[in-house]
């Protein structure tokens, strides 16, 4: 078994070890922090993949978000409802089947077109060539998301706001 | 020596190296805080205190390790371990010469600052695995400083890489060897000031330490910790501190250019690091702790429109000169 290899099983067993175990813990605080370790594996992933740019990405951008997670899930809303909230899991075979489903229709989708088992050659400077294409190809979608977020930042400041 | 020797002993040179500085930095600040107060600092153990740092992280291995009732056992154990591996990751891409240093990505500022920035996780798990009121209040205030100074940090550290037109750190170093980006005519030395403002910020230093305040939150999330824990945690802390004076080093003074022969590079790498880090010190031992809305007025009103108009005017700068460097 290559290095290669080894790192990807090794990932492999992390990252659904750790997204399994959000949704099965009990503490919500616990299930945030095993949030974190997987997102943290999911940038692993993409340094396997030799996509540094989004490997780094991943983590500046979870980093923060994963603490912003935890002040809001937790200790925000145990202000509001003065209890602390632990995990449930109920409707977990509805949740089962429709997970089945979506595994299924991914296995089948990559199954009928099996992906490349070689990898294609690396431009030498991905990080030069996403910031090109965001900018000239994928600008509309670029700017559309600029308006998404400033949606979502004014209707933050619209429920954040005190009751007059 | 065989290839993969080198992947295997350079970053454990690395780690002692920068352990041992840590254990100095110390020291280093400690004096340098005591001739500002007019006082001699550590002097007893060893010729000037030299042995000072030594005896106290002896010290700290012999401390009992108490850990709360309440606690929440498997987070506060392992948030010291947390919060100390990024800040020693991100020595991993700061080159200390040309071609000396452990991976010098393509992505090496971005790392550095996507990895210092995971350091809020650990520091978040040991203010509330500790179930402490005061542990979670500064963790509480350190994710609002967090959230509130990475913004103002990325931009005034992003100045100097749209300037080199690259975000790999030798050639940022290598983008300066005639001309330092501090010495760059009004961009620089405004990023610099945005990049110290926002380093002393996101080290959670005086004036901005709000999550330690010592007289309202005792010791803030460390309170609970004591031993080898807190000694973790002390290390992480000052090595994150050391780790941002070699970037602001490498970002602004040059990296390694000096006078003197090739082999010097590095001591002057390390000297430029030591005079930013004396400078966050004099900042810190100089103002008095400001509010929590203060501090974030003054990220979100100030710091972050003021480093955004300035990372826009370098851009512009850049393409009217056509081309990155100077």
């Amino acid at each position: 078994m290559t290095g290669e290899a080894l790192a990807f099983w090794g990932l492999a067993v992390i990252l659904v070890g750790s997204a399994l175990a959000v949704v099965l813990t009990k503490n919500l605080f616990h299930a945030v922090l095993w949030l974190a370790l997987a997102l943290t594996g999911t940038a692993g992933v993409f340094l396997l993949l030799d996509a540094e740019f989004l490997a780094a990405v991943q983590l500046l951008l979870y980093a923060g978000g994963i603490v912003t997670i935890v002040v809001f899930a937790i200790v925000v809303t145990e202000r509001l409802v003065g209890e602390r909230i632990s995990q449930t899991s109920r409707r977990i075979a509805a949740g089962a089947i429709v997970a089945a489903g979506i595994l299924a229709a991914v296995v089948s989708a990559v199954m009928e077109r099996p992906l490349a088992l070689e990898r294609p050659p690396m431009e030498s400077d991905l990080t030069q060539i996403i910031g090109e294409t965001v900018m000239t190809r994928f600008v509309l979608p670029f700017e559309l998301l600029a308006v998404l977020m400033l949606a979502g930042l004014m209707g933050a400041i619209y429920f954040a706001r005190p009751d007059d | 020596m065989p290839e993969w020797v080198t992947p295997l002993v350079a970053p454990f040179i690395l780690l002692n190296a920068v352990i041992g500085l840590v254990t100095y930095v110390t020291l280093l600040e400690r004096k340098f805080a005591a001739r500002m107060q007019s006082r001699i600092g550590p002097y007893r153990v060893g010729p000037h205190g030299l042995l000072q740092p030594i005896a106290d992280a002896i010290k700290l291995m012999m401390k009992e390790d108490v850990v709360p009732t309440a606690a929440d056992r498997p987070v506060y154990n392992l948030a010291p371990v947390v919060f100390l591996i990024p800040c020693m990751l991100i020595f991993a891409t700061i080159p200390f010469a040309p071609g000396l240093g452990v991976a010098d990505l393509n992505i090496g500022v971005l790392f550095f600052l996507a990895v210092s920035a995971m350091e809020i996780v650990g520091l978040f798990m040991a203010g509330w695995g500790s179930n402490n009121k005061y542990a979670l209040l500064s963790a509480m205030r350190a994710v609002n400083q967090v959230i509130s100074y990475d913004l103002p940090f990325i931009f005034a550290a992003l100045t100097p890489v749209l300037l080199a037109g690259s975000l790999r750190m030798s050639d940022i170093a290598a983008a300066q060897q005639g001309l330092w980006f501090i010495f760059y005519p009004v961009i620089g030395q405004l990023a610099f000031i945005a990049f110290i403002v926002a380093t002393v910020a996101s080290e959670n230093r005086a004036p901005f330490d709000i999550l330690e305040a010592e007289s309202e939150l005792v010791a803030g999330f460390r309170v609970e910790y004591s031993g080898m824990k807190f000694a973790i945690i002390q290390l992480g802390e000052y090595a994150h501190v050391i780790g941002a004076s070699f970037l602001g080093a490498l970002l602004f003074l040059g990296a390694w250019a000096g006078p003197g022969p090739e082999w010097a590079g590095p001591i002057w790498f390390l000297i430029k690091a030591m005079l930013v880090f004396l400078l966050i010190t004099w900042v810190r031992w100089s103002f008095v702790r400001i509010r929590v809305d203060q501090i974030l007025a003054l990220s979100w009103k100030a710091l972050m429109p003021a480093t955004l108009v300035l990372l826009i005017a370098t851009a512009v700068v850049v393409v009217w000169r056509g081309h990155a460097g100077v």
